[in-house]
């Protein structure tokens, strides 16, 4: 009897351990799926990263590359979301450039998830979220929050000093994982200088024009509602800047530095003949070291209590309301950007202009929203 | 006789400090515009091109007035790390104050050399006669530590200021045009400069 009760226990504790076993690696793995954008109205073709660098081919590092090509001919841009997926607005953005646009002159190329295997785990320690729903036109729909770094399943251990090629830079080992600071990156290196590698070889081979990535950050963070230009582009980006500021969008303009390698708008304009590389910075209180609990309503509304206190005591850069900043106003911001630095592009660069038309803007996002929808409802309504 | 010879020592007092006054304005326009303890505007155009328009701090602004001056057709030349040595024919010289550490990187310059390069620009203006225009469009987001250490000698030597309200909710740059009688328009947005700039040059 006593021996007939210790086999029960024992199979009843074994069951439960394959059954605790089973439900977290099917959630372990779930998280490896990454929801990608519905095909839009202009969207021609999708091809792979790896169709500009094979070395990325069934890794976790190749990505979908969305190609928006218009009727005429015209200039090339490019759009990145997700070189940090723990900033949803980069790649948010990018989804509804491509759920959206209507490309009528020139081509538009857009990676969603330019860091697929940073999209594809998070990072717990800082208590974020795996996944967060919205309810789109065509019902709910998922989308991950991911980590500012490539999977380390995918690449391990880090060095303890990251020494960036070909500059020589010395950062932190666990740079090494940070596809913003791997450009131009090396077909003979790790994964992430691969990734970055393969879209070097796209601007090169494509002969991009113009190209945007796409960013958040604290809102304790200098760079913030900011623009980062190459020296190539301070023409561009000097006219996009003043037409933004004129349409009422607070935006700063800064000078990539020239001794600061690895990020997109330093390397993407000295490693091509891109014509301009711009990076775009909004505030996102789900980052900020001064927050409190990681919350869907912080990551999507942009509203945190802590960051109001901090706002009284005088430690933050930007301005900042009871309203926070919702993902309705970080996308507003990017898809206004994009389109007031591509429509300065085609001022200076009239020859190869890129027309496309059916994106929201700041306005449709942001202002036209009620204070309600704040929070990623009014964002979904120009979701498919 | 006392009360008389108080009045008499009173009224030679204060036409002294009237004189005083008139001897120490900064500026020819700061005298005929600007009050000392209040902020004035510009009230006649009184600058004459050519224009070297220079950063003061090293931020994007310089670029983005720059491109509006371009557009209005204004005869400039943009010089970020301009010196004496460029002031050439030029009749005035504006200085576009801001502070922008990843901008100083782009230039290759510190912090502090890039004050003394400001400084022996503008004094060398003022020494050949050249006016000078301090302007601060960049708001908030070009206040701190940084910028407010290009923003007081400059604007401490100017002849006219061109402020965008929002940067100077302290009040440190109406302050020292008030105090050193310097006209200055406070202006609510960049895009004001297409208006207020031009006016201040003579067709």
């Amino acid at each position: 009897m006593e021996k007939n009760k210790k086999l029960i226990s024992g199979v009843l504790c074994l069951v439960l351990a394959v059954a605790i076993i089973v439900t977290t690696s099917m959630n372990f793995l779930a998280v490896r799926e990454v929801p990608y954008p519905m095909m839009g109205p202009s969207v021609s073709e999708v091809k792979m990263l790896s169709d500009w660098n094979p070395n990325l081919k069934d890794t976790n590092g190749d990505t979908p590359v969305y190609i928006l090509k218009g009727e005429k001919e015209g200039g090339s841009m490019l759009i990145l979301g997700g070189t940090h997926p723990n900033e949803p607005s980069g790649y948010m953005s990018a989804t509804l450039f491509i759920e959206n646009a209507v490309v009528e002159q020139g081509t538009v190329y857009v990676i969603p998830y330019v860091n697929h295997s940073a999209a594809t785990h998070n990072d717990p320690g800082e208590g974020n979220l795996q996944y967060f729903t919205l309810t789109t036109k065509s019902g709910e729909r998922t989308f991950r929050f991911g980590s500012r770094a490539t999977n380390p399943i995918d690449q391990w251990p880090d060095p303890d000093v990251y020494v960036h090629y070909p500059s020589g830079q010395q950062l932190s080992g666990s740079e090494t994982r940070n596809i913003n600071r791997a450009y131009p990156g090396r077909p003979d290196g790790n994964l992430t200088e691969n990734m970055a590698y393969g879209v070097m070889e796209l601007i090169r081979n494509e002969d991009i024009d113009i190209g945007f990535d796409l960013h958040e950050a604290s809102p304790e963070y200098p760079v913030i509602n900011a623009t980062v230009s190459h020296q190539v582009s301070m023409d561009i980006a000097s006219v996009g800047c003043m037409n933004l500021l004129m349409g009422g969008i607070e935006m700063s303009l800064e000078q990539s530095p020239t001794n600061f390698h690895g990020l997109t708008h330093r390397e993407w304009g000295d490693a091509s003949d891109i014509r301009a590389a711009i990076l775009m910075e909004t505030a996102n209180a789900s980052q900020g070291r001064l927050r409190g609990a990681t919350t869907i309503e912080q990551v999507l509304g942009g509203r945190d209590k802590c960051y109001t206190k901090s706002l009284e005591l005088g430690f933050l850069y930007v301005p900042w309301e009871e309203v926070g900043h919702p993902i309705e106003e970080r996308c507003g911001r990017h898809l206004e950007g994009i389109k007031q630095y591509s429509l300065a592009h085609n001022e200076v660069n009239p020859e190869e202009p890129i027309v496309y038309s059916g994106v929201p803007g700041y306005q449709e996002l942001y202002l036209d929203a009620t204070r309600e929808e704040l929070d990623g409802t009014h964002l979904a309504k120009f979701l498919m | 006789m006392k009360k008389f010879m108080a009045l008499v020592l009173a009224l030679v007092l204060a036409l002294s400090l009237v004189a005083c006054g008139g001897g120490a304005a900064s500026s020819e326009a700061a005298s005929e515009a600007a009050p000392a303890g209040e902020l004035t505007g510009l009230t006649e155009a009184i600058f004459e091109a050519p224009i070297l328009l220079t950063s003061g701090g090293q931020s994007a602004d310089y670029q983005m007035i720059g491109t509006v001056m371009g557009k209005l057709e204004m005869d400039v030349e943009i010089k970020n790390l301009a010196t004496s040595e460029d002031l050439g024919d030029a009749k005035t010289l504006i200085v576009v104050v801001g502070g922008s550490s990843k901008g100083l990187g782009a230039a290759g310059i510190d912090a502090e050399a890039e004050l003394a390069r400001m400084m022996e620009l503008i004094d060398a203006a003022k020494a050949a006669g050249v006016k000078v225009i301090a302007m601060h469009t960049g708001g908030s987001a070009r206040r701190g530590d940084l910028s407010d250490s290009f923003i007081t000698p400059t604007f401490e030597k100017a002849d006219y200021a061109i402020v965008v309200e929002a940067g100077d909710e302290d009040g440190l740059m109406a302050g020292i045009c008030t105090a050193n009688s310097i006209p200055c328009d406070m202006i609510a947005s960049i895009s004001d400069v297409t208006t207020v700039l031009p006016a201040a040059f003579v067709a």
